[in-house]
């Protein structure tokens, strides 16, 4: 069965095929996963917004029980995420949350924090019992706002039962 | 085994097969090898070994068998028929016998390569040993619920969630339509009674993977080998399929799949996929973890687009 539109739902729109790993590995460990999905790698930072504004402004306006996540490297740049934020339409930005490494997954990996796997299913378990055993990691605690966030809206629809 | 499973038709070269397999806190390490012996028609066992956590049960050459030395058991040896499979006749001193619980593990082993089209809804008899193509689909049905009523439940939790319009699957016992499965469809605007057969090819597939997920629950762990399980369906649905199937082998069993579908594809990690390439008839096939591709620069981005492009190259 496809995801339902017509009750809250998320995808997950990453920006390379680490992310995309990340996000199915978190997806594996999540209790509502039908409700939920990730979307094919855009290819880069500046992909996920353009397609994001070619074609996810105009389905969550017509889907308004759609929420989006977009993984996105900082490549160590501390202004992306800001900057993509502006990016947002204003009247979706409660509905699309912006999370990401910030350098590159693959420096998760090589910081000892396991493989992939180990790690989304890590991240999977923080936000389902909303404890921090990975996020404060220095290359993901620049996401602290953006997970609370996540936390309050996002939450319930992946683990209905908390 | 036949004489065609030997591959390239290579039949100088023994096909051996090694298993480690770990079962509760026991780790069980199983060898078999098939030979044909120089102008025989028939595959005959070279040699075949089980251990139990690093200890030997038996060792056998050709047709001798030796039982190696084990707390009271003495050692011994006898012979075999060389056409013969040990495995089955080492005898058990009971089902607590940990070389038991391989061989029933063994023996549940679900491979699964279906064609929905062939899937009819009628049964005989009842069977926990679905046969790959699916067609004695409606006796696992059957002996499933017959060992464990209760699998019924976790049929229908998985069912009801992609097939939200599902009210109930009949199987009855007497009557005209006995032992023929029929799927019930119900919503505000009526019911619809639809016999097994008719299901879509895509429904079939749900079916069987509620089956597999309850049989792993009720009778596992089990090891699930499916090829392409995402045939057949939806690209809308075959994220969530795949998912459900790993979902449900997270706390025990072995899920496998092959898959030429690049979302089905997408819906594992680069740890937990292997990547199989031949370069031609006439040399074996390479089998090597995505992960490590990835690593040795095999190939670079995205691994679906890699394949699409050919350049995936162990």
């Amino acid at each position: 069965m496809s995801v339902n539109r017509h009750r809250p739902h998320v995808w997950v729109l990453p920006e390379d095929d680490a992310n995309r790993q990340l996000a199915i590995e978190f997806l594996v460990e999540v209790d509502s996963y039908l409700q939920a999905g990730v979307l094919q790698p855009a290819g880069g930072w500046t992909k996920v917004l353009e397609t994001f504004k070619s074609v996810h402004v105009v389905e969550m306006q017509k889907y308004p029980d759609r929420f989006m996540v977009l993984l996105i490297d900082s490549d160590d740049d501390i202004g992306r995420i800001a900057y993509v934020k502006t990016e947002i339409p204003g009247h979706l930005a409660e509905r699309v949350f912006i999370l990401g490494a910030l350098s590159e997954p693959e420096d998760l990996e090589r910081a000892g924090l396991g493989s992939y796997d180990d790690i989304g299913a890590k991240m999977a378990k923080d936000c389902r019992e909303d404890t921090d055993t990975i996020g404060g990691h220095e290359l993901l605690r620049h996401n602290a706002r953006e997970l609370d966030r996540l936390l309050q809206d996002v939450r319930p629809i992946l683990f209905p039962s908390i | 085994m036949q004489v065609q499973d030997l591959g390239r038709g290579r039949t100088d070269v023994p096909m051996r097969f090694e298993l480690d397999v770990e079962l509760g806190s026991s780790t069980y390490t199983y060898v078999i090898a098939f030979e044909i012996p120089a102008g025989g028609e028939e595959l005959r066992v070279l040699e075949e070994k089980l251990a139990i956590n690093g200890d030997l049960v038996y060792t056998r050459k050709m047709a001798d068998v030796r039982l190696a030395k084990n707390g009271r058991v003495k050692e011994a040896t006898f012979p075999i028929d060389s056409q013969l499979v040990a495995l089955p006749i080492v005898q058990q001193h009971s089902i607590k016998d940990p070389s038991w619980e391989f061989q029933q593990w063994l023996a549940r082993m679900v491979i699964l390569r279906p064609v929905p089209s062939l899937i009819l809804g009628g049964s005989t008899k009842e069977t926990l040993r679905p046969i790959p193509d699916g067609t004695n689909f409606a006796a696992w049905f059957s002996g499933l619920l017959a060992s464990a009523p209760s699998a019924y439940a976790k049929i229908d939790e998985y069912l009801k969630q992609v097939l939200p319009d599902l009210k109930e699957i009949k199987n009855p016992v007497v009557g005209k339509e006995a032992r023929s499965l029929s799927v019930e469809f119900s919503n505000k605007n009526g019911s619809l009674d639809l016999p097994f057969e008719n299901l879509s090819d895509g429904e079939k597939c749900f079916m069987i993977c509620a089956l597999v997920l309850a049989a792993n629950e009720v009778y596992g762990p089990l090891l699930c080998f499916w090829d392409e399980p995402d045939n057949y369906l939806a690209p809308s649905e075959v994220q969530h399929f795949v998912m459900a199937l790993r979902r449900g082998f997270r706390s025990g069993g072995q899920f496998i799949a092959t898959s030429h579908n690049l979302e089905g594809i997408r819906s594992f990690s680069d740890e937990n996929t292997l990547f199989l390439y031949r370069k031609s008839h006439l040399e074996p096939t390479i089998v090597r973890r995505v992960a490590e591709l990835r690593k040795g620069r095999n190939f670079v981005g995205d691994l679906s687009e890699a394949m699409v492009r050919g350049d995936v190259e162990p």
